[in-house]
């Protein structure tokens, strides 16, 4: 191939990737072009495509009272995250740099607890939940997610933790750091862009969660995926309304996404990607 | 300057630990994994146990009283259950088609983005947006804007007329999962692209392979254990499909895209059978752990889980 | 400052097959001494090291530094600073904070902490790299810092494990040189660990060879080199290596070729193996006494040449130093000559020891 043809080929590739890209993230721009219609734009045949753009379906979504559950949906997600994190740094210290003998065994039952279905458990949870007057309360999904959250999290953070060079604790031993120094001065700032993109993920995972949160919540505790589910009976007549309280629901968690796309490459690479 | 000394016997006798010393070392070591671990414990393997133990009883929540012991009565509904066993059919069509399809899709597209052109940052970020779409959002926002017979983008761009949901209901589910999990796919398989070292790809070049042979006999392989872990994280998470299940069709028409999550569902939460859907949880669980023992060992090879246990 | 004595000091990795990396050590490093370690890969050189550091646990053994035996302190608390092959300098600090670390841990007040920093930092020529991360900084720049990490503290003992051995040939030979001139300057106790034989050899006041966790002789670079204790260290110290040849003993003598040394052994003795170092051999007319050697590789150093050859009606290979100017031409048979049977070394072939004449 001369590098003319390969340019061209090249020039045709970047054209093939930008149209199959923007295909697939039609529905979403379909969903942002539609949350600024108004109704009788919203659902007709053919799609309309020119319209007076309003913002009205966004202060209606207010009117439903939507802050309350975004309100619960951001409680939850960052509680629930700092504890994952709280319990799953010195989990996965001690599974990396201060291996304990049953180590694999360890990750092993991490990991099993993540394939355990949720439905398995779920019928239980609601059980307690009643009993204990904790159906509907956030404080039963903050430990829930941190549950669900946990062992993907241990197993992350115990990658990043591998990565920090022996050599370099050994230093500061020798420079005369105790453990906590060792800890807080040199291992946790090495590792720090690996626990937020962990972080990343708790939050992603937290943010979307549906079946606890359809289960367990209702009105009071409800997070912004029980407010959607909300749209399930009239959806026919307000699919404008329904665009707009599904982008501002994802709004947050694709903001931080896309901010923080690197981060997310490695987290879910589970830092084998330097 | 002293000269070598010469050999004095060593003056202690070898140093050895009594065992409680070394035990509370031992522990001390494991302290900081206990929290996490009891934590995890009591969510998620207690509710479990309990599961198993409601398994065993006749419960009905709407009728106080009924509440009795009756062995495995329970366990021999289920595998009796037509409804049951057509969901699990179903759970494993889902799994298995998601995570290919998406997966395929995914390693496409990553390929497309390994490299240099113009926009390539903006591509990425459009390309990994539906993984951050609320997945019951994008359940809906398929449901209506999408799949629509009326009004639907799908008819009117093919000019068709095609009842998606009660048509092909399992499909148009899989359609909105796979395209869930796709930007994950392609962000992993991705990830194991830009990780290779390039050397080794000239180092094809240079033996004489061409563009296909270098993909087919040195990328694949050097990607493997990236699409390991695709495959297992996607089938841990698409295995529990609810979202789209519950929000797409209810598991209709009649139960025709029924999955467990969703049928066990339906039977605690609308049929209030505790004992019933608890019998079906346990043997969920009994099945997938046993594909979980298969899959997990082929995480711990593709993880080398030995690195750091010294 | 102090001394620094290993007294009988072994590390045992527990196991089924339980590894003593380190095997009954006895070593006593003088104050302000360079003491260079040096082995292969695997002889225990590095454990030995981190053994001094506390690193390594002593399982058998003591250590003592100064007065003060160490054998079960931590390390923060053995007064010994540290430089690591890796450098391991802290990469999310500045070169100002990775020098100041220990000093901040020790509670020294700011001011003091400040002008120490400065001056290591001028001393090591990095005043201007302060405020760089460790990874703006090049190879060197990044020894250098590891270095000034260590010097800062102004500790009782240097331990440097192979701290030379991340940087390219020519920097290593700068460096080799103003790591030797630092310790001299600041007489500060240093053991220093390295595979390569000419480090140790340029660099330590003595050098101590390790093989398979067991000392083999501690002594002067000089002394090493001209009376290597056992057949290990006549092989592995010097370059290109000593030529080692294991030869049948006729009435006091063996036989290279035709050439008879006579040697001073015991009567007796069947076998001897005998060192000769390619520098004691040259090349001499033909008919001169010496021996005949089939030229099989010339490697040309430009000042000088390695002749390595075969020696005429033996297996026997043979390394031999000529002029660089004039050496001899692949496949032509060539006539050594042995300067001096003096500077032939002779051990026993069963334990591999010297064998002197007394």
């Amino acid at each position: 191939m001369t590098a003319r043809t390969n340019r061209l080929g090249g020039s045709a590739l970047t054209v093939l990737t930008w149209i199959v890209a923007l295909l697939f993230v039609f529905p979403v721009i379909w969903m942002v072009v539609t949350s600024f219609k108004h109704e009788v734009d919203a659902a007709t045949d053919p799609p309309t495509f020119a319209f007076t753009p309003t913002l009205e379906q966004f202060t209606a979504i207010l009117d439903r009272g939507f802050l309350p559950y975004l309100a619960n949906s951001a409680f939850v997600t960052v509680l629930s995250t700092l504890l994952v994190l709280l319990l799953g740094v010195p989990a996965a210290y001690a599974l990396s740099l201060a291996p304990v003998k049953q180590t694999s065994n360890a990750l092993g039952f991490f990991l099993s607890t993540k394939m355990l279905p949720i439905v398995a458990a779920i019928i239980p949870l609601y059980v307690i939940s009643q009993n204990l007057g904790m159906l509907d309360n956030v404080w039963a999904l903050i430990v829930l997610y941190a549950g669900m959250n946990l062992p993907l999290a241990v197993w992350m953070m115990r990658s990043f933790f591998l990565e920090v060079p022996t050599e370099m604790i050994e230093a500061a031993r020798v420079d005369g750091a105790k453990l906590p120094t060792v800890l807080y001065r040199v291992i946790l700032p090495v590792v720090a862009p690996g626990i937020a993109a962990t972080a990343l993920i708790c939050v992603i995972f937290s943010w979307t969660e549906f079946f606890y949160a359809v289960n367990l919540t209702a009105a009071q505790a409800g997070t912004v995926p029980v407010f959607l589910v909300g749209f399930i009976t009239s959806e026919g007549l307000f699919w404008a309304q329904l665009s707009a309280a599904a982008l501002l629901a994802s709004l947050p968690v694709m903001i931080v996404g896309w901010i923080a796309q690197n981060h997310l490459v490695r987290g879910l690479s589970m830092g084998a990607v330097k | 300057m002293t000269a070598v000394v010469e050999a004095p016997p060593s003056p202690e006798p070898p140093s050895t630990r009594t065992r409680a010393q070394q035990r509370s070392a031992a522990w001390k070591r494991r302290a900081p994994l206990l929290p996490a671990l009891l934590f995890t414990i009591a969510v998620t393997q207690v509710p479990f146990l309990v599961t198993v133990f409601y398994s065993f009883q006749s419960w009905n929540m709407v009728r106080p009283g009924s509440r009795h012991f009756v062995g495995f009565d329970n366990y021999v509904d289920v595998f009796t259950d037509s409804v049951f066993l057509s969901a699990l059919g179903n759970t494993v069509t889902i799994t298995v088609v998601c995570v290919l399809v998406a997966m395929l899709l995914g390693l496409g597209l990553a390929l497309l983005l390994d490299r240099q052109f113009l926009g390539r940052g903006i591509v990425r970020t459009l390309l990994i947006t539906p993984f951050l779409i609320l997945p019951a959002a994008g359940a809906l926002l398929w449901k209506t804007t999408m799949f629509d017979p009326t009004y639907g983008l799908l008819n009117w761009a093919f000019g068709i007329e095609v009842e998606w949901l009660s048509d092909y209901p399992l499909a148009a589910v899989m359609t909105q999962i796979v395209w869930q999990w796709t930007p994950f796919m392609m962000l992993l398989i991705l990830a194991g692209l830009q990780a290779q070292s390039r050397e080794v790809l000239e180092a094809a070049q240079v033996d004489g392979a061409g563009r296909w042979r270098t993909f087919v006999s040195i990328t694949l392989p050097q990607l493997s254990r990236y699409l390991q872990l695709a495959v297992l994280l996607g089938a841990i998470y698409i295995v529990n499909s609810f979202d789209a299940i519950f929000l797409m069709t209810q598991g209709g028409p009649g139960t025709a895209s029924t999955n467990l999550p969703y049928y066990i569902y339906q039977r605690a939460f609308e049929g209030f059978d505790v004992g019933q859907s608890s019998a079906m949880g346990v043997v969920v669980v009994a099945m997938t752990l046993i594909v979980a023992t298969f899959a997990l060992r082929l995480m711990f090879r593709a993880f080398d889980v030995s690195r750091g246990v010294k | 400052m102090a001394q620094v004595a290993y007294a009988g000091a072994s590390r045992v990795y527990p196991g089924t097959n339980s590894v003593r990396a380190v095997d009954g050590l006895d070593l006593c490093v003088g104050d302000g001494e360079f003491l260079v370690l040096v082995g292969p890969s695997g002889s225990g050189k590095s454990t030995a090291l981190r053994m001094a550091a506390g690193l390594e646990d002593v399982d058998e053994g003591s250590i003592s530094i100064g007065d003060r035996d160490v054998t079960h302190l931590p390390p923060k608390d053995r007064d010994i600073a540290m430089v690591f092959q890796s450098y391991a300098l802290y990469p999310h600090m500045s070169v100002r904070e990775n020098m100041a670390f220990s000093l901040k841990l020790r509670g020294m007040p700011k001011s003091e902490i400040g002008s120490k920093v400065e001056e290591a930092a001028s001393l090591l020529d990095l005043t201007q790299y302060l405020d760089r991360k460790p990874k703006a900084l090049s190879g060197g720049q990044r020894q250098r810092v590891a270095m000034g990490r260590a010097i800062v503290r102004e500790p009782s003992v240097f331990l440097m494990d192979e701290p030379l051995s991340n940087l390219d040939a020519k920097l290593r030979v700068e460096t080799r040189a103003n790591i030797a001139a630092l310790q001299r300057r600041l007489a500060t106790t240093t053991i220093y660990v390295t595979h390569d034989q000419v480090e140790a050899m340029t660099m330590g006041d003595r050098v101590a060879v390790l093989r398979d966790g067991v000392l083999q002789q501690c002594a002067s670079p000089r002394e090493l080199y001209d009376t290597p204790r056992n057949v290990f260290v006549a092989g592995f110290i010097g370059s290109p290596a000593m030529n080692l040849l294991t030869l049948p003993v006729d009435g006091g003598a063996v036989k290279l070729g035709e050439l008879e040394v006579r040697l001073p052994v015991p009567a007796g003795s069947g076998e001897v193996t005998i060192g000769v170092r390619p520098e004691s051999l040259s090349l001499v007319g033909v008919g001169e006494d010496g021996f005949d050697l089939q030229v099989e590789l010339v490697e040309e150093l430009g000042a000088d040449a390695y002749v390595h050859g075969t020696l005429a009606g033996h297996d026997d290979k043979l390394v031999v130093r000529a002029d660089g100017r004039t050496p001899p031409r692949l496949g032509e048979a060539v006539r050594v000559a042995l300067r001096d049977t003096g500077e032939v070394h002779v051990f026993d072939p069963e334990s591999g020891l010297r064998i002197d004449e007394d």
